[in-house]
């Protein structure tokens, strides 16, 4: 039989944020249709020594959340990651029984991991001469903390990996969640991504990279412009995204809440440069999600962009949507949310796949925010600084691409 | 440095467990097992560290062999006594 034969439905039935645009489902719903942003002058000690000043910080305080024994033991980046599954679950009002268990996974998407528990092991060992490290360092700094502290809380046996492909590191593991329950290997999956690593070390590191963006010296939260012509970067944010997947014969006899379907997902790879993206290979990405979900890509009205606000995403990604498209590029409708929430790097995707999840619940388009000034190489409909409003919105779909060239397209379908 | 007396040790490491595990140093007593304290190998290994930098004391590690807070203190006193000449 062939795995096409073996396809079952996947909906989503819980979300659950810790984002730049607020901890809750209201109100990043409220403050990404009402075009609101979470880029601020980043509040740590070190913004003096920063050339780019701001960030997109989530306000998330674990002491609100958990005993000092458990979070002393994780990572900011974990930290989060399990208040959003723990929030997930609720949201699903999903009971994780016995049965259950085993056919429960968690897969997570990262770029750095404990980012924040490295820095502070290497300032005690280099800066302050220590001559050894907390006992926790290890655990809080690899890259699959987050997602084994998941497994842990909830005692899911299921599948539990963690996914490291930079800024499409959440989307690739939402996509591949998505295929255990498709062709049955689990029934129900946590899917998302978190990422914190507004450090000093990490900022500087991405400083030299020359992509992040200058301050808007009128307004600081305007200063990320994607598909504008005055654009000049990205902004870096944190928070952590999760979703709970499931098959639509489990959620539909238990009685949840769908969102929507998650219909399809491509992933390909660029293989052309390490940072610089090819509009050949976010074609093909693009391409691969449509045939996955089986319909004509003249089906898709929405398109949440990757969208960085860098001068060579947004013409790129622009050209590769014409490129995979056609003429129905100009029919649809693309924004980049991140001119509001930063770019979260390794929980983006999941953030983005949220934020496309909300819009075709709510047939609501967010905006393109601070863009007022449009780039004639980017001539497609940005859904410009204000949200835009269908009679319905049936597919819609969430790209992301990455350095290291790994991209990732979703494909979601409204729930009739 | 002074070398702490037993109970002074003792009181000290009573403290390191109550804010590790978030439990009121009142419900802790000398002869608890760490087990039954909430802490599990790790969280042994994390108040040994502690130890070791309250008291300027290297535990080595073919001497970790505890199980009550009560082992604890007396490895620790022993040790400041030993390290600390």
């Amino acid at each position: 039989m062939s795995i096409i034969l073996n396809r079952r439905r996947v909906v989503i039935t819980g979300l659950s944020v810790v984002s730049p645009l607020g901890n809750t489902i209201a109100d990043l719903t409220q403050n990404i249709f009402s075009g609101v942003s979470g880029i601020k002058l980043l509040d740590a000690d070190f913004v003096d020594k920063l050339d780019c000043k701001i960030a997109a910080q989530a306000h998330f305080d674990p002491a609100d959340h958990f005993s000092k024994h458990t979070y002393g033991m994780l990572d900011r980046t974990s930290q989060m990651a399990l208040q959003t599954s723990i929030e997930a679950i609720k949201d699903a009002n999903l009971e994780i029984t016995d049965q259950l268990k085993p056919r429960m996974g968690v897969y997570l998407g990262t770029g750095m991991g404990g980012a924040n528990s490295v820095e502070e092991a290497y300032i005690r060992l280099y800066r302050d001469n220590a001559s050894r490290l907390k006992p926790f360092t290890v655990l809080m700094g690899m890259n699959n903390a987050a997602a084994a502290a998941i497994g842990l809380e909830h005692q899911l046996t299921g599948p539990n990996l963690t996914f490291s492909t930079a800024c499409s590191s959440s989307s690739v593991a939402i996509g591949e969640a998505s295929r255990q329950i498709r062709h049955g290997y689990a029934d129900v999956m946590l899917a998302g991504g978190s990422e914190s690593l507004l450090t000093f070390g990490t900022i500087k590191a991405w400083e030299a990279l020359r992509t992040l963006a200058e301050q808007d010296v009128n307004d600081l939260t305007s200063s990320c412009k994607p598909f504008s012509a005055d654009r000049t970067g990205m902004v870096l944010g944190e928070g952590a995204a999760m979703m709970v997947l499931e098959s639509y014969e489990h959620a539909i006899a238990r009685g949840a809440t769908i969102y929507a379907e998650i219909l399809g997902y491509g992933s390909a790879s660029d293989s052309a440069h390490i940072t610089k993206p090819s509009i050949d290979g976010q074609a093909i990405t693009i391409q691969t999600a449509i045939l996955d979900a089986d319909i004509p890509s003249e089906a898709i009205q929405y398109i949440n962009a990757h969208g960085t606000g860098t001068m060579l995403n947004d013409v790129t990604e622009s050209n590769a949507i014409k490129k995979a498209f056609g003429d129905h590029a100009y029919n649809l409708s693309i924004s980049s949310t991140k001119s509001m929430h930063g770019h979260l790097m390794g929980a983006t995707g999941a953030l983005e796949a949220i934020i496309t999840t909300l819009a075709v619940y709510n047939n609501k388009l967010p905006p393109t925010i601070n863009l007022s000034n449009p780039d004639p190489e980017c001539d497609l409909d940005y859904v410009p600084n204000v949200a835009k409003t269908l009679p319905r919105l049936n597919y819609a779909m969430s790209n992301s691409f990455a350095f290291g060239g790994t991209g990732a397209s979703l494909v979601f379908k409204k729930i009739n | 440095m002074t070398t702490p007396t037993l109970d002074e040790v003792a009181q000290a490491l009573s403290q390191m467990v109550a804010d590790k595990m978030d439990i009121d140093v009142a419900s802790i007593k000398a002869d608890s097992s760490l087990q039954s304290l909430g802490l599990d190998s790790l969280d042994t290994f994390d108040l040994i560290f502690s130890a070791e930098d309250h008291f300027k004391i290297k535990v080595p590690n073919d001497q970790i062999k505890i199980e009550t807070l009560h082992d604890v203190s007396v490895l620790v006193h022993k040790l400041t006594i030993e390290q600390n000449k």
